[in-house]
């Protein structure tokens, strides 16, 4: 009896449900197209675009956690690749200390709009998108200002080749190597998963964050700082967007402004397809891996076909409509049995 | 008749109308008269008419405290349609511009039952049919720019009446028209009373679902009608239209004193709002400046504006419980 329960807990899971999705569209559009299966071409960019989508949804995620949106996931990321290239362009520093430039650039786009939310008690999507708004000029400003009409910072610090070029295959220990079609890019993104995934499920901060996301009079009575609760939530959430867009920056091998304008989608299919709730308390940090890899098998198995850009936006927009309404459609079906019950 | 509260209650209005007239005063004075010639004026009043439109169309979905990202989708796909339903098909032109308006008006009935349906905020809705519709909008038209479609069109397009460009005159008369919904009509007091208070609305035995459908389509049926301005005044459709309009379309009703949070309409501040982003723009070309420089300060001013009217709305809030408790 137990052995059917915990079978059938597995497969009414969503994760369960999205990796056998994912990995069946996979073999589907190998089958179907060998080239799809290509090493170099394929399969190598599909998970370093993975890398940095998860971990643009990660910063979505934090925000989604306490009920929140961040319109400006995009912008923010922006912003901390043009920190970051600053950094490298005019002041000749090496990778690490660059980067850490832009996270901490971006993190503090996150506190401001945290601390204009808890201020202002202004609903989060609009103090973001306003902020959106604002960076969208400053940002193209900075650019057009300070390198004319390249438009962007074009210094690249040493072992930037390394992370955005190179795999796991490098690295042998008593003669096994790595695979080859493991990117060196999706390091960052496991780190950040790990440490978000232990946030949310081992910490007493991670706890406090879901609770102020699912009920913030309930977790306000029970002594929880809801207010600096939410500025931190903003502020993981402009430091993970920092962090995405740096790593977007490298993948591209120059720090332009267009860096995270196509942010915005990316960052809500993950987490929403993963099974996190977009009213709060609840996430899936793995689930965002998953969910970013599902939505870019589709797009790289469509695009291996020869459909061209204008039918992915179509299916991806469908397949962010139809995720949001089976979320609905379920929850109408809970509600339904419950009150059979009662 | 109380002068000062009806100062009071337009201030923002008020405001705005005197910036604006400063701010062309300004750029005349500075450009040495050379906006004031026929066509530098005719200019800057056609290409005002398409940020009113646009502004009234968010803010029709901001009176019920959503708001549309797909406008700008819409108004290209829309756009879009009508273009090649003249070109390919050579439909007569009225036929074509008015299958347009209807399916831009379809697809915010889309919009907006979606929104009912699932009971999902209307920001990740119109994210969705956002991507979809520039997807459609890329299929209509690819790279090439139509513009093959009878002559009469942007001579309708070139028209005044009375020294106003004809399409300026329609995107007044719909402002007009909308603002009398809003102030005249039930369904119109209806949809404001849902965006200012859902269940007090659902307790007054008014459909909120109701009400968010018909802001949804109102908003589609407006910016099915900035497509025919657009179509009548730009020389071509490609399928960057539409790609502009985002920050457009929220800056004239933020500034213009539309409440983000629901509940409020403001027309008239609208269309003042849209004529002073105008000015910004036009400064920008006058001095030669880079085209961020207006988003920026457009960002800038709907931040600020919007961070001041949320503290200004507290403050009196606090004031009114000051009151109940003391007096």
């Amino acid at each position: 009896m137990s052995t059917v329960l915990k079978i059938r807990r597995v497969v009414s899971d969503q994760r369960v449900v999205l990796t056998v999705l994912t990995v069946g569209l996979f073999i589907y559009f190998g089958l179907k197209n060998s080239a799809f299966l290509s090493t170099d071409f394929v399969i190598y960019p599909l998970l370093r675009d993975g890398a940095v989508l998860t971990v643009i949804g990660l910063a979505q995620l934090c925000a989604l956690s306490i009920g929140h949106l961040n319109l400006a996931v995009g912008r923010m990321a922006a912003v901390a690749a043009l920190a970051s290239g600053a950094a490298y362009q005019y002041w000749h520093l090496s990778l690490l200390p660059g980067l850490l430039i832009g996270l901490i650039v971006g993190a503090s786009l996150g506190f401001v709009a945290g601390v204009i939310i808890v201020k202002s008690q202004v609903n989060a999507f609009i103090v973001t998108l306003a902020m959106d708004f604002a960076l969208l000029g400053f940002v193209t400003f900075v650019y057009v200002t300070f390198t004319g009409s390249t438009a962007a910072f074009i210094t690249k610090p040493e072992g930037m080749e390394f992370w955005r070029n190179t795999s796991l295959h490098q690295y042998c220990i008593s003669g096994v190597c790595g695979p080859k079609v493991f990117p060196m890019m999706l390091i960052p993104a496991i780190v950040a998963l790990i440490l978000v995934g232990f946030l949310y499920a081992k910490t007493r901060l991670g706890r406090e964050l879901l609770s102020t996301g699912s009920n913030l009079r309930a977790a306000k009575l029970s002594g929880v700082p809801v207010d600096r609760r939410v500025i931190m939530a903003h502020t993981f959430s402009g430091l993970l967007a920092a962090l995405a867009g740096v790593m977007l920056a490298f993948t591209n091998g120059s720090f332009t402004a267009s860096i995270g304008s196509q942010f915005m989608l990316p960052s809500f299919l993950g987490p929403v397809l993963g099974g996190t709730l977009l009213v709060g308390g609840s996430v899936q940090v793995l689930g965002t891996f998953i969910g970013t890899m599902l939505t870019l098998v589709i797009r790289q198995g469509l695009s291996v076909q020869g459909i061209g850009l204008e039918t992915l936006n179509i299916a991806l927009g469908l397949v962010l409509l139809t995720a949001l309404s089976l979320g609905q459609i379920q929850k109408m079906f809970t509600a339904i049995r419950m009150r059979g019950r009662i | 008749m109380n002068f000062k509260l009806f100062f009071k209650n337009r201030a923002t209005e008020l405001s705005l109308t005197i910036i604006f007239i400063l701010g062309f005063a300004l750029l005349v004075a500075t450009s040495g008269g050379v906006l004031l010639t026929r066509q530098s004026l005719q200019g800057f009043l056609t290409y005002l008419a398409v940020p009113i439109v646009i502004g009234m169309a968010q803010m029709v979905v901001l009176s019920i405290g959503q708001m549309n990202l797909a406008v700008g989708a819409m108004g290209g796909v829309s756009a879009a349609m009508m273009a090649v339903l003249m070109a390919d098909h050579h439909l007569p032109i009225w036929l074509a511009l008015f299958i347009g308006f209807l399916s831009a008006t379809t697809m915010g009935a889309i919009n907006g039952a979606l929104v009912v349906i699932t009971q999902l905020n209307g920001f990740i809705i119109t994210l969705g049919t956002m991507t979809i519709l520039m997807g459609f909008q890329y299929r209509l038209v690819r790279t090439f720019t139509i513009d093959s479609y009878p002559k009469s069109l942007p001579d309708f397009g070139n028209k005044s009446i009375a020294g106003f460009p004809l399409i300026l005159v329609i995107a007044i008369a719909t402002s007009v028209l909308l603002s009398l919904f809003f102030s005249r009509t039930v369904a119109g007091r209806r949809v404001l009373a849902t965006g200012g208070n859902q269940i007090a609305a659902r307790l007054s035995g008014i459909s909120n679902g109701r009400s968010v459908f018909i802001a949804h389509t109102l908003s589609g049926s407006l910016v099915g009608i900035a497509a025919i301005i657009t179509i009548s005044s730009l020389p071509g459709i490609n399928r960057s239209i539409g790609g502009d309009w985002m920050l457009a379309s929220f800056a004239a009703p933020i500034i213009g004193g539309v409440l983000m949070a629901g509940g409020t309409v403001a027309v008239f501040g609208t269309v003042v709002a849209a004529g002073v982003v105008r000015l910004v723009d036009i400064a920008r070309a006058q001095y030669l400046l880079d085209p961020s420089i207006v988003s920026l300060t457009v960002g800038i001013v709907v931040l600020s504006t919007v961070a001041l009217s949320e503290w200004r709305r507290r403050r009196s809030q606090r004031a009114l419980e000051g009151k109940k408790v003391f007096g």
